[in-house]
This record gives structure tokens, C-alpha cells and sequence, in this order.
């Protein structure tokens, strides 16, 4: 095959699998919505166009399959048809047989290794009126065609026409001034002014016609967008980080330099061009930074379709409600969170949500509610997914964290309620009784856990038994470069994520009570668990050190106080993974390169903070 | 190519010159070629198709919470990996940092990790048939990372198996 004809392929592909995947979820929409004939069109479209570029490249059975689906479509946008669970499921079948065409397309470039004949079959049955459940209604069928007439679609239109129909200027007065438009040579002088210069109008009836133009929906703008492949936006964004790591280096030498030779006029000029190379960085930073954002519309698109299937499976009534869609965040983080989202989900449906029954007896709607919600909350994307289903007992996950050995009874006697509850997140615990093929043997919840830690993350849990649960997940922005507090123990020196640092205080070494054993610090109101780094890590000390740092952490609404010796300075580091040989070191979340050259690890504050609590607790093994 | 790569290269066709190495030449498909380092007094062979570059020792930053034998993680332009003490694993009593020290880097499953020995000595070709499994009762140093011994004339080389060395810190 040319390069030039791949090049149209590969064109075809991402085009066919983005229609793909709205068509999804517009069909979901649409289930709930059938009388909505302008989403009937666009399915239609979507399809149509599909077709059409499967023909061209000669996708016969492509073709032949999206061609069926699109009469049954036609059949519907002309309300020859209802919309009914059945025509639905069948379309989305049909969906599915298009998909595991598009893949074998992208492996061996042809569309002939699927079968097409039994989705065919059904296809045509439906078109024939054979298997149809519901019956069309007539009254159903005109509906629509009413509605489409009703909200015609508008050209937009141009100034003068506006004011002409608006009956602020005559058609003549326009068309005098077009026409002296059309004589002035470049820079012309627009309409408006024109007409304002021959008082064929007044300034206020002007400024109402633009402003009335202003609101008018745009047409499309072509070629605003190009597409370019992940892979070299990433290597822009690796690019960038070691940018900003000789940014910070050169910056290092510079202000040594400005000490050293501080009259030095050569010097002086270095500084400047280096204050400016900082600036254009980190602009260049953000805008890289923005290159890759994209909303989270894109992650939440294929769960409709997952609930809907999900709840169909499981005679489970689900409404699933999709909040902040537009929430930004980094395609890397994007990409890490999908398949995590996807399991919380089926958990909350499988697990949370009970049957309508079950639900009925305990005096709840039949239908089960399941809420994911995104924002921006400060330097993070929180997802928030909730249910109302049955909820989590509290002594199930006790007997089970007890039962599989995860957890000693000392240890759960001091636990608190939430702290029970995210045992769920441990290796080796499931608390499905029976194994199902929705949620999976058990490997789940732990693996959700490693996968959002692993982009800097965090996930909790709520829940109230009869009520149902929430489960929180936190997201950084974006998790290639982070703002850190570096700091100094015995002349080690670590990085900690400035997102998480609250304060950072001096204190003296009388300051630091016991309390059963365990160092704290009172600050102000609060009685703040000390975590010495040193110890920690196993660093040996052999100072008698008086003065000491306190870096107060947060995870939620726990804090930690981080004893250091030295604060160093706040850096922008761009954080590196070392754990492909070293596997999770508790306590280190990653690795920076300074500007020094040197390698600096980067605190994992959520998992300090953990321990620290754990550690807090008397009877808990530190 | 980079200035390291190449000056393994170089170091390779150089060797094709000594004398010693004639004698053991056969056709290309019989001779494999090992990186030999030293450390202590035992020579350790390491596979050249695995190894990247071979680097002076640079500043280590130690990872807490890591088996003794782990030295830390470098900065290897621009990218972090782990450097290995194999004086340590192989469970040889320490010696201190000399100006002969080296990390030599090596591929692992397409991983880069570094390892710290004493000094390198050569590359050297070493005929298939001169390379025999490892002894099997285990006295020598770093018995459970050999893949076998290879003797020339009166040298007894030690091949180290890399992908074990991966797996010593489940064993650890």
C-alpha cells in the first residue's frame, strides 16, 4: 500500500473511531430521548458519511453493514419506525460488528475477516418489521417532523442584512455604502463606519445590529484545528521538561556567577538574558502544557454505553448522570484514568446499586443513581463518583481484612471508620462474595489504587450501608512537571510537592513533645504527629541539632509534620519515575534531576501522612 | 553513536589485534564477546550486546529502603536508573571508590541499569566452546547470578547473568 493511500486510511480510522464513540453515547441519549429527531439526523450523518468513506476505500462489507443500519436509521429520522430498547440494542450490536471491522481494517487492512451475515440477518428482519417489539405509533411518527420544522436551521447573516431587517437602515443606504466599500482601496473602512460617515444610520442602531451579529452562531471555521499524533506531543513535553531542568541549572551558575563577580557588566547582561530565557520556559511550559489538555468528556464517553449494557446484564436499573464533562486535564493523566474510572463504576453497579426489588423493599425509587462528577479544584481534578445503592458494611470488610490475613485485630480495633473502609484498596481483597465476570476476581480495587498513585494521585472512599458510597479521586493537573519545596537532612536532599505543603515552620528542639511515645508538635491549636525523615529513611544522624524545620503536609484533612533540617529553595521539577527496577519505595513517589545535575527524590506526602497516622495510633506496630 | 558506544567499538576492533585472541578466533558464529571487569580478584564477564556504555564513577543518590546491594540512582543524561554494587551482591566484602572504579551500564530487558565494579579490564572474545555451565556446587562469588564459566588458557571468566540480577531483589 502507498504511503499516500495509508496516510488516507489512517485518516479514515481515527475519523471512524472518534464518530464511533459519540455515536455510543448519543444512542444511549437517545433511548431516553426518542423523540429527538436532530440526534436521529446526526446518528444518521455519522453513519451516512461513514458509509460513503468505507465505499471509497472499498470496505464492501463495511459498506454493506453500515448501509442496513442506516436504512433502519432513515427508517427512524422519517418516523416510519419508533425508537425502542430492541431497535437500540440491534444498532449498538450493529456498533460493535463495525468496531471489530475498523480493528481488523487497522491490522491487516482489509474488512473481510468478520463475520456480517447474522447482524445482517437481524437487521434486515427489523428493516421487514418482523422482530420489532413495540409497534410504531402514529402518533409518535409525526411528532418528530413537526419538531425538525420547527427550529429551521439559519444561515448566518451579515450586517447589512440585519439592519435592512431590522428596519434600521433601507436597502438602498446599504448597498450605496457597499458599493463605496467595494471602491476604496485596502485598508477598507468597514460597513458601519460607512454608513455612520453618510448618517445613513445612528451609533446606537449600529452598535445593536453588531451586537445582534455578535450573537449569531458562527459557521464552522475550517482548518482551526490539526491533528497531531500523542507521541509527538509527548516527546515536545519530554523536551520541554529537560528545558526546564537546564533552565533551572543555568540559572544556578548565574546567580553564583552574579556573586563572584558581582561589577562584572558581562555578568549583568547574563542575568537579564537569563530572567528572559526564564520567562519564555515557562510560558512555553504552559503552552505545551495546554497543548495537551484535553476535557474529560473524552474519558467519560464510553461509560453510558457501559452502564447502560452493565444494567441490562445485571437487571439492574441505572441512571447515570455525568457532570463537569468539560473539566481539562492532561492527556497522560487522561489516559491513566480510563480503565480505573471504568472498574469503580461496574463496581458501584455491580456491587452497589441493588436490583429494583431490593430496592423497592427498602423503600427507594427503582431506578439506581449513579453520579460522576469532575471539577477543578485548585491545582487538581477531583472525580467524585457516587451512588445510592446499598453501601459498604463496615463489619463485612473487618471479617474479611481479618479472614485473607491483610489486617491484625489489634490493628482494626484502632482503625477508624474510614480508614476500615479503605482496606478495600489492599492487595488481595475483594468483597465480592461470589466471583462475577463484571467486576472481576478480586484484583480490582488494589490495582485501581497502584494505577491513580502512579500519576500522583489519590482515591477514597465513603460510604453509609443503605445509602450508598462515594468514591473521590484526586488528579494532578498534569503529572509531568510540579512545583516542590526542596529540603535538606543530613545533607540529603528531597523534594517535597509543593501542592501539598500547607506551612513550614522553625522550631526549636524543646518544642517537640511525646505523646504515648510518638513525637508532636503543638502548632497553634493543633496537636501536629512529627515524622522525622531521617528516621524514616534510615539515615544515620550524628548532629545535635537545636533548630529544626516542621514542613506541614496535608492529604484531605490530615496533617503531618515533616521534620527536616534545612529548607533549600522552591523549584519546578519535572518528576521522573525509578521505579522500573526498585518497585515502590514506601514514602518516594519519584525522582527530579536538580539543578545541579543531581538526582533528588521526591516525597510521596499521601503515603507519609498514612503512615503517619497509623503511627499515631497506640497498639499499632510502627 | 555515542562517544562512550564508540569508544567500545574501538576498544572492540583493538582487541581483534592481540595476539592471545587470534589463537581463539574461529568463524563469527562461535565467538561471543564479554566486557570483563574485575572485581576483587575474580573476573566477571558481561555480555558487550548488553552493555551501553561504561562510565566513570558520578555522585549516587541513595534510595532508602532498598537492599543493601542497591548503591542508588544516577543521573545518566537526563535519565534516572539504579546502579548496583555488585561487589555487594555477589557477597564480597567492600572496597573502597578508586579512580579505576566504573559503573558499567548494561540493557536488561530493556531496562538500563548500572553496575559498580572495580575496574574494566577488556573486551574479549571468548570461543562457545571454552564456555561451560557454572560449577555446580556454589562456592564462587555470585554463584546464583552465573550462567556459566569460561576459561582461557589459565583465565576463569565468570558470566553473569543479567536477567537474574534483576530478579536478586525479589529474592531479597
Amino acid at each position: 500500500m502507498s504511503d499516500e493511500m495509508q496516510e488516507i486510511l489512517n485518516d479514515f480510522l481515527t475519523e471512524s473511531n472518534e464518530m464511533l464513540e459519540v455515536l455510543d453515547q448519543r444512542f444511549v441519549t437517545l433511548e431516553s430521548d426518542p423523540n429527538n429527531t436532530d440526534l436521529l439526523n446526526e446518528i444518521f450523518r455519522a453513519m451516512h458519511s461513514m458509509k460513503g468513506s468505507a465505499g471509497f476505500l472499498g470496505f464492501n462489507n463495511l459498506v454493506d453493514v453500515a448501509h442496513r443500519g442506516e436504512n433502519i436509521l432513515n427508517k427512524l429520522r422519517q418516523g416510519e419506525m419508533a425508537v425502542n430498547p430492541a431497535i437500540i440494542s440491534l444498532i449498538l450490536e450493529t456498533i460493535d460488528v463495525i468496531k471489530a471491522i475498523m480493528a481488523d481494517i487497522r491490522e491487516s487492512g482489509a474488512d473481510s475477516h468478520v463475520a456480517t451475515a447474522a447482524i445482517a440477518a437481524k437487521l434486515d428482519d427489523i428493516l421487514n418489521g418482523k422482530t420489532i417489539a413495540a409497534a410504531p405509533a402514529p402518533m409518535e411518527a409525526v411528532a418528530p417532523k413537526v419538531e425538525a420544522a420547527a427550529t429551521p436551521v439559519v444561515a448566518p447573516q451579515t450586517l447589512g442584512e440585519i439592519l435592512v431587517n431590522d428596519g434600521l437602515a433601507s436597502k438602498e443606504q446599504v448597498l450605496d455604502a457597499l458599493t463605496a466599500q467595494q471602491h476604496q482601496a485596502e485598508p477598507k473602512t468597514p460597513l458601519g463606519e460607512i454608513l455612520l460617515q453618510a448618517k445613513a444610520i445612528t451609533e446606537r442602531a449600529l452598535d445593536q445590529a453588531l451586537h445582534k451579529q455578535e450573537k449569531q452562531p458562527k459557521p464552522a471555521e475550517e482548518d482551526a484545528t490539526i491533528r497531531v499524533e500523542t507521541k509527538r506531543l509527548d516527546s515536545v513535553m519530554n523536551l520541554v521538561g529537560e528545558l526546564v531542568l537546564g533552565r533551572n541549572r543555568l540559572i544556578k551558575i548565574g546567580t553564583q556567577l552574579e556573586q563572584q563577580h558581582e561589577s562584572d557588566p558581562q555578568v549583568r547582561v547574563l542575568s537579564e538574558t537569563l530572567a528572559q530565557l526564564n520567562l519564555v520556559t515557562t510560558d512555553l511550559q504552559l503552552a505545551v502544557m495546554k497543548t495537551r489538555m484535553l476535557p474529560i468528556k473524552k474519558v467519560f464517553a464510553k461509560l453510558p454505553r457501559m452502564v447502560r449494557d452493565l444494567s441490562q446484564k445485571l437487571n439492574k436499573q441505572v441512571h447515570l448522570e455525568m457532570r463537569g464533562e468539560e473539566t481539562e486535564l492532561d492527556k497522560s493523566v487522561a489516559d491513566e484514568i480510563g480503565d480505573p474510572l471504568v472498574h469503580l463504576v461496574r463496581n458501584a453497579i455491580d456491587h452497589g446499586i441493588e436490583t429494583p426489588a431490593e430496592r423497592q423493599a427498602k423503600g427507594k425509587a427503582g431506578e439506581g443513581q449513579l453520579t460522576i462528577a469532575a471539577s477543578q479544584e485548585g491545582n487538581s481534578i477531583v472525580i467524585r463518583i457516587n451512588d445510592d445503592g446499598r453501601g459498604i458494611q463496615v463489619e463485612k470488610i473487618k471479617e474479611k481484612a481479618l479472614s485473607k490475613g491483610l489486617i491484625s485485630e489489634a490493628e482494626l480495633a484502632t482503625m477508624e471508620h474510614r480508614e476500615v473502609l479503605n482496606l478495600i484498596f489492599l492487595p488481595g481483597f475483594s468483597t465480592a462474595e461470589k466471583v462475577t465476570d463484571v467486576s472481576g476476581r478480586g484484583v480490582g480495587m488494589d490495582v485501581v489504587r497502584t494505577n491513580i498513585r502512579k500519576i500522583n494521585g489519590s482515591v477514597d472512599l465513603e460510604s453509609e450501608p443503605g445509602k450508598g458510597s462515594q468514591i473521590i479521586i484526586k488528579l494532578p493537573l498534569t503529572i509531568a512537571i510540579i512545583q516542590a519545596l526542596m529540603v535538606e537532612v543530613e545533607r540529603s536532599i528531597f523534594a517535597i510537592p509543593l501542592s501539598t505543603v500547607i506551612e513550614a515552620v522553625r522550631i526549636s528542639r524543646s518544642e517537640i513533645k511525646t505523646i504515648n511515645g510518638r513525637e508532636v508538635l503543638h502548632l497553634r491549636d493543633r496537636v501536629l504527629p512529627l515524622i522525622r525523615l531521617a528516621q524514616e529513611f534510615d539515615i544515620p544522624t550524628d548532629s545535635d541539632r537545636e533548630r529544626f524545620y516542621v514542613v506541614v503536609a496535608a492529604l484531605g484533612d490530615r496533617r503531618v509534620g515533616v521534620v527536616v533540617d534545612e529548607l533549600r529553595s522552591q523549584e519546578e521539577v519535572v518528576i521522573k519515575s525509578i521505579w522500573d527496577y526498585l518497585e515502590t519505595v514506601k514514602g518516594v513517589s519519584g525522582a527530579t534531576i536538580t539543578g545541579e545535575g543531581k538526582v533528588v527524590l521526591i516525597l510521596d506526602t499521601s503515603e507519609l501522612v498514612q503512615n503517619a497516622q497509623a503511627w499515631h495510633n497506640p497498639g499499632v506496630a510502627a | 553513536m555515542s562517544a562512550t558506544e564508540q569508544h567500545v567499538q574501538s576498544h572492540i576492533q583493538g582487541v581483534a589485534d592481540n595476539p592471545a585472541d587470534r589463537l581463539v578466533e574461529k568463524s563469527a558464529d562461535d565467538l561471543l564477546q564479554f566486557v570483563i571487569c574485575l572485581i576483587g580478584s575474580e573476573e566477571f564477564a558481561v555480555d558487550v550486546l548488553s552493555v551501553q556504555e561504561i562510565n566513570r564513577i558520578v555522585e549516587v543518590t541513595r534510595v532508602p529502603k532498598t537492599p543493601p546491594y542497591v548503591e542508588g540512582v544516577i543521573n545518566l543524561r537526563g535519565r534516572i536508573i539504579p546502579v548496583l554494587d555488585l561487589r555487594k551482591l555477589f557477597g564480597l566484602t567492600g572496597a573502597q571508590q578508586t579512580t579505576q572504579t566504573r559503573i558499567v551500564v548494561v540493557s536488561v530487558q530493556a531496562r538500563l541499569v548500572g553496575l559498580i565494579v572495580d575496574s574494566v579490564e577488556e573486551v574479549l572474545r571468548v570461543p562457545k566452546s571454552a564456555i561451560e555451565p557454572p560449577p555446580s556446587v556454589g562456592t564462587m562469588a555470585g554463584a546464583e547470578f552465573t550462567q556459566g564459566v569460561g576459561r582461557i588458557d589459565d583465565r576463569l571468566l565468570i558470566l553473569v547473568d543479567l536477567s537474574r540480577l534483576l530478579l536478586a531483589r525479589e529474592a531479597a
